[in-house]
């Protein structure tokens, strides 16, 4: 394709924009919809993800003897633990040291009773590991030691976080979905509106042998510009709200929130991703009735 | 050049459009197609230019098998013809130099070759100075020479023109045959469909008459009498419709 060529498809291309503004208004409207909440859904997705990273960034468990342990058996326990290979370091805390951090926080008449045989405390292994990926093997293998009476971590906040990105895998998997079928809906049909707006010249071109490709092409530039108008925009909004959380709530949060300019190059891709297919699809439905037959010369108008 | 063997169409809904219809058109020949409204002149246009398939037989176009024609070769079979339609289909939008470069820009030709080519074909139908004119701003007649400047701006080996003189006075009409003519002197191949006998009986070409989808004669053109522009024809030659030929330029 010479360059000649090439700048006549891309003005056409906009010419075609221009023609059907509120077409146009109407697709970047719903299409701008659609990109808020799956980057609303992906931010959110990113920041579980990231507080799951804090989470095992807090790679210390707590082991706890059990009660009827001798200071020999202790220090044999110790020595198990030690044993296993993803353990970097062990630190007993003994049952008295326990109850001496909270001395200050009890009544003194508690704290005297709590003494001696009636400690309600257990004698405590803190553990740190070495290798986060293998985190829940190493813990399955300290809780398989018999002398281990029950293991510490932060597990319900795992789990509630992982309830959390389910549903929100669900939920926003599901709306995304019919926004994305409305999106293509409105674009095939503004690009539809223009194909019949342009069917006399779409048959002229025909009549002189153009080819198919070149009739698509400037429809295709339309569903494409279109598609990234949106993705700009919904980027421009995302950054905005975003960067106004970020602020409330940015550093409150365990872990804090993640920094949009962590994720700021795959909201891009994401965005212009889905906008610039959604585009091309609605383009290719809309031209699809006009090219499926090589005629239509005629039948065209 | 165009060749029907034993073509028959019949569309979907049982409609015999032609039957056995067997035509050889040579290079350079002036074809005027006749008919009553559904004789089958269209259909015989559709089948030539593949827009339709004809049930039985075999079309060759310039060199084309129409049959075994693959949907992507076709745009490359229509490059060889020119189309002019009865109701101009030009767009009112573009000027008359748009109008006419239009056909060049969308086969990928050149803006050079563009600058070159339209007003070279604009000036051969007369409208050398109306290049920079919208259509709504012309007459009938020149609206239609826009649409024959178009058809023939891609140098076409034939030009079909599809009811030319339909939409534009008689006397007009005349002007726009008497330049498809012109055309076919210098090497065109003309189809001209048309239900106008009374015109058809001016100029000495070939006729084929269709009547209920079967070719019920073929006259053969006056050669001599074709040749010889009649004395409406010296009158509008004179006044310059055709600077360009003068010029001895080519299509």
């Amino acid at each position: 394709m010479n360059p000649s060529s090439l700048r006549y498809l891309l003005r056409e291309g906009f010419r075609n924009i221009l023609h059907n503004p509120m077409m146009a208004i109407a697709s970047v409207g719903v299409l701008v919809s659609c990109l808020l909440l799956t980057g609303g859904a992906y931010l959110a997705f990113a920041n579980i993800e990231h507080t799951f990273e804090w989470l095992y960034s807090q790679n210390v468990v707590v082991a706890y003897a059990r009660d009827d342990l001798t200071d020999t058996q202790l220090r044999v326990l110790e020595d198990k633990i030690k044993g296993i290979t993803n353990i970097d370091k062990v630190e007993f805390v003994s049952r008295n040291d326990i109850l001496k951090k909270f001395k200050d926080s009890l009544p003194k008449a508690v704290y005297e009773e709590m003494k001696g045989e009636n400690n309600p405390f257990p004698g405590t292994f803190v553990i740190t590991f070495k290798e986060l990926d293998e985190f829940k093997d190493t813990v399955r293998q300290i809780e398989q030691i018999p002398e281990v009476e029950d293991i510490g971590y932060n597990e319900n906040t795992a789990k509630a976080l992982s309830r959390i990105r389910h549903g929100v895998l669900l939920v926003g998997g599901c709306i995304i979905f019919m926004l994305f079928l409305v999106s293509l809906f409105i674009i095939a049909n503004t690009i539809k509106l223009t194909v019949y707006n342009r069917r006399l010249e779409i048959s002229i071109m025909k009549s002189v042998g153009a080819t198919n490709a070149f009739v698509r092409i400037p429809f295709i530039i339309e569903g494409i510009v279109l598609g990234i108008i949106s993705a700009l925009l919904s980027y421009g909004i995302v950054y905005f709200i975003y960067s106004v959380i970020f602020d409330l709530f940015g550093k409150g949060l365990m872990g804090g929130m993640l920094g949009f300019s962590s994720v700021w190059y795959i909201v891009i891709i994401l965005f212009s991703g889905i906008g610039i297919l959604t585009g091309l699809a609605g383009s290719a439905i809309s031209m699809r009735k006009y090219l499926k037959d090589e005629g239509g010369i005629s039948n065209v108008i | 050049m165009i060749e029907f063997k034993g073509v028959h169409k019949t569309y979907d809904n049982g409609i015999k459009a032609l039957k056995d219809v067997n035509i050889y058109i040579n290079k350079s020949e002036f074809v005027f197609i006749v008919g009553a409204s559904g004789a089958g002149k269209s259909t015989f246009l559709k089948l030539m230019m593949r827009e339709e398939m004809p049930s039985a037989g075999e079309i060759v176009v310039n060199g084309f098998k129409l049959s075994k024609l693959k949907r992507r070769e076709i745009p490359y079979l229509r490059r060889t013809m020119g189309i002019v339609f009865q109701d101009f289909r030009l767009i009112n939008s573009m000027t008359v130099f748009d109008n006419v470069a239009f056909a060049m820009r969308v086969i990928g030709c050149t803006e050079s070759s563009i600058r070159k080519r339209v007003p070279y074909i604009l000036g051969l139908v007369g409208l050398q100075n109306k290049a920079r004119c919208y259509p709504k701003e012309l007459s009938g007649g020149e609206q239609q020479r826009v649409g024959l400047a178009r058809a023939l701006v891609n140098n076409p080996s034939i030009i079909i023109a599809d009811e030319p003189t339909g939409n534009i006075d008689p006397e007009l009409s005349f002007e726009i045959v008497e330049l498809l003519t012109e055309i076919n002197r210098r090497g065109t191949t003309v189809l001209m469909v048309t239900h106008e006998h009374d015109l058809v009986r001016m100029f000495h070409h070939r006729v084929i008459e269709i009547c209920e989808g079967c070719v019920v004669s073929d006259r053969c053109a006056d050669k001599k009498r074709s040749k010889a522009p009649t004395r409406e024809a010296d009158a509008v030659d004179a006044a310059g419709i055709f600077p360009s030929v003068k010029e001895g330029g080519l299509l």
